[in-house]
């Protein structure tokens, strides 16, 4: 076996290991100067206690050196995350859930004599329909210091968190404005005054923004901090988090579905002829529902045991739907917040750090209900450019087609002027057909809509 | 230490845990013998789940 192999462009900033791919597989290898945190951490049962908990990602370890590194220790084979996602692409209670995550994990390790070395949401990723840690490497022996993690902690999930909950709004943009973390005095500014009223908030922000500016230039040696002044640390930031909430808001896309299913038996037609098509296609086992809402169609696909990426631009939506795939413990569904006329771009170092969104979405099937119209008219996306979109992440697509005449359209197009003169179902065929042939064609019974099941030429 | 070469912890960041542990400290001391008394006069609850979020 060669010693070839691409380190991962994520993985630069922790000397402790690194993730990097050969041939096709993911492998995360444990440098030397790591070997002793890494042995206790399995001696002491810390890792078999975490994985057995669902709260860490397993792994194979195999003792060989596939990097040909001198600072090789052990190679770790994680089990293979389906489709990663990102903070930014998170809605509220999602983030807050990564958030109690890290808690428990910190609060789990320091049990082991160990603690949690970073705070980032990065290391949390959805598999089989929960949130889980990732990072292998980020524990360490207590040695009775401060956390490293607290300020990464307070920048990367209570700052948004804080914002979100006292601005009653859902703002994941925020993390892709700061990827690293909202700068504490960003954070303080952000926040109503009456937010130094809440005790744990005025402690872990406005007082560390405070005691922070004010020890720029100085140099503190590292104080004594025993386990239960850590545990103390830990329980105040759980008794902060678990109190923050938005209110459940009504967007114009929330009940969608039941406003829907009254237009003459519209969604059941849909949900028939879809069903009929998805027993033809053989061997679908991934895919992604463009436009999902609240996700009754990834429900459908879920329950052909389809892994489903769920993206939808309302936050609500997407909350509403992880809270559904949490109560019903659905483990096919990956619920995001994506904006498809500006879809999530690749940023970080050399911009590979974090990968665009249709870098990293290769699925066998798309699904793009009563959407095209949003993007050819209420974006103003020619019909060319929404095929070469989709053609981009699977070999199949169910698209649906809304005429002009339809009342949806028409409302839109009530308050401008219809400059959409070649937008017509012959239009659609020819834009999508420079990508796709029509395997199926069918009109929804009781509407003007018409069902597409496209394949890639 | 070589974490501080990746995660700039900001001197105040270790400091302000040590004021706050302080305060915690005094807070979560009056506060365990609150729970403790009203423990004495309440019929046991039925613990609240407390497994992890995820």
């Amino acid at each position: 076996m060669s010693n070839f192999f691409t380190h991962h462009p994520s993985s630069y900033r922790d000397p402790s290991g690194f993730v990097f791919e050969k041939e096709g597989t993911l492998y995360r290898q444990v440098n030397i100067s790591f070997k002793e945190n890494f042995d206790f951490f399995i001696e002491s049962g810390c890792y078999r206690q975490l994985a057995e908990k669902g709260l860490l990602i397993r792994h194979e370890q195999i003792n060989k050196n596939l990097t040909g590194e001198d600072n090789y220790y052990t190679t770790l084979k994680p089990e293979k995350i389906s489709f990663v996602s990102y903070p930014y692409e998170w809605s509220f209670d999602m983030l807050k859930d990564a958030a109690l995550l890290t808690l428990c994990l910190a609060r789990e390790a320091l049990d082991h004599g160990m603690i949690l070395k970073d705070a980032t949401p990065y290391n949390i990723q959805w598999h089989w329909g929960k949130l889980i840690f990732i990072d292998t490497l980020s524990f360490e022996k207590f040695n009775e210091e401060p956390w490293i993690a607290y300020r990464q902690f307070c920048e990367n999930f209570l700052g948004p968190l804080l914002i979100m909950h006292y601005s009653k709004m859902s703002l994941p943009q925020l993390q892709l404005a700061w990827p690293d973390g909202i700068p504490l005095p960003v954070i303080k500014s952000l926040l109503p005054k009456r937010s130094r009223f809440s005790f744990h908030t005025y402690l872990h922000i406005h007082l560390h923004t405070k005691v922070s500016a004010s020890q720029k230039n100085n140099t503190v040696a590292p104080k004594q901090f025993p386990k239960q002044k850590m545990l103390n640390l830990i329980s105040s930031l759980e008794i902060l988090v678990k109190n923050l909430k938005i209110p459940v808001q009504q967007t114009a896309w929330s009940e969608y579905y039941e406003e829907a299913s009254k237009r003459n038996d519209y969604l059941e037609q849909k949900k028939k002829i879809i069903h009929e098509w998805l027993n033809e296609i053989q061997d679908l086992k991934t895919a992604a529902d463009l436009g999902a809402n609240e996700g009754e169609f990834s429900q459908l696909l879920s329950s052909k045991n389809i892994q489903t990426v769920a993206a939808d631009f309302d936050p609500y939506c997407i909350n509403k739907l992880y809270l559904i795939i949490k109560k019903r413990r659905e483990k096919n569904i990956q619920p995001i917040v994506l904006d498809l006329s500006t879809p999530s771009p690749a940023i970080g170092v050399n911009n590979e750090e974090r990968n665009s969104f249709l870098n990293r979405t290769h699925v066998d099937l798309a699904l793009a209900l009563a959407l095209v119209h949003h993007l050819a008219i209420g974006k103003n996306i020619p019909l060319e450019m929404v095929a070469s979109f989709f053609q981009q992440m699977s070999k199949y697509l169910i698209i649906e087609f809304v005429p002009k005449e339809d009342e949806k359209i028409q409302l839109m197009l009530s308050g401008r002027k219809d400059i959409y003169v070649e937008y017509d179902e012959k239009y659609f065929e020819q834009a999508f057909g420079k990508y796709y042939t029509v395997r199926s064609k069918q009109s929804i019974e009781g509407s003007l809509r018409i069902l597409y099941l496209l394949v890639k030429i | 230490m070589h974490h501080f070469l990746y995660i700039d912890p900001g001197s105040g960041s270790y400091l302000v845990q040590v004021i706050v542990a302080g305060a915690l400290g005094v807070v979560f001391f009056f506060r365990n013998i609150k729970n403790y008394i009203k423990a004495f006069f309440t019929r046991p609850n039925k613990k609240s789940d407390d497994n992890p979020p995820a």
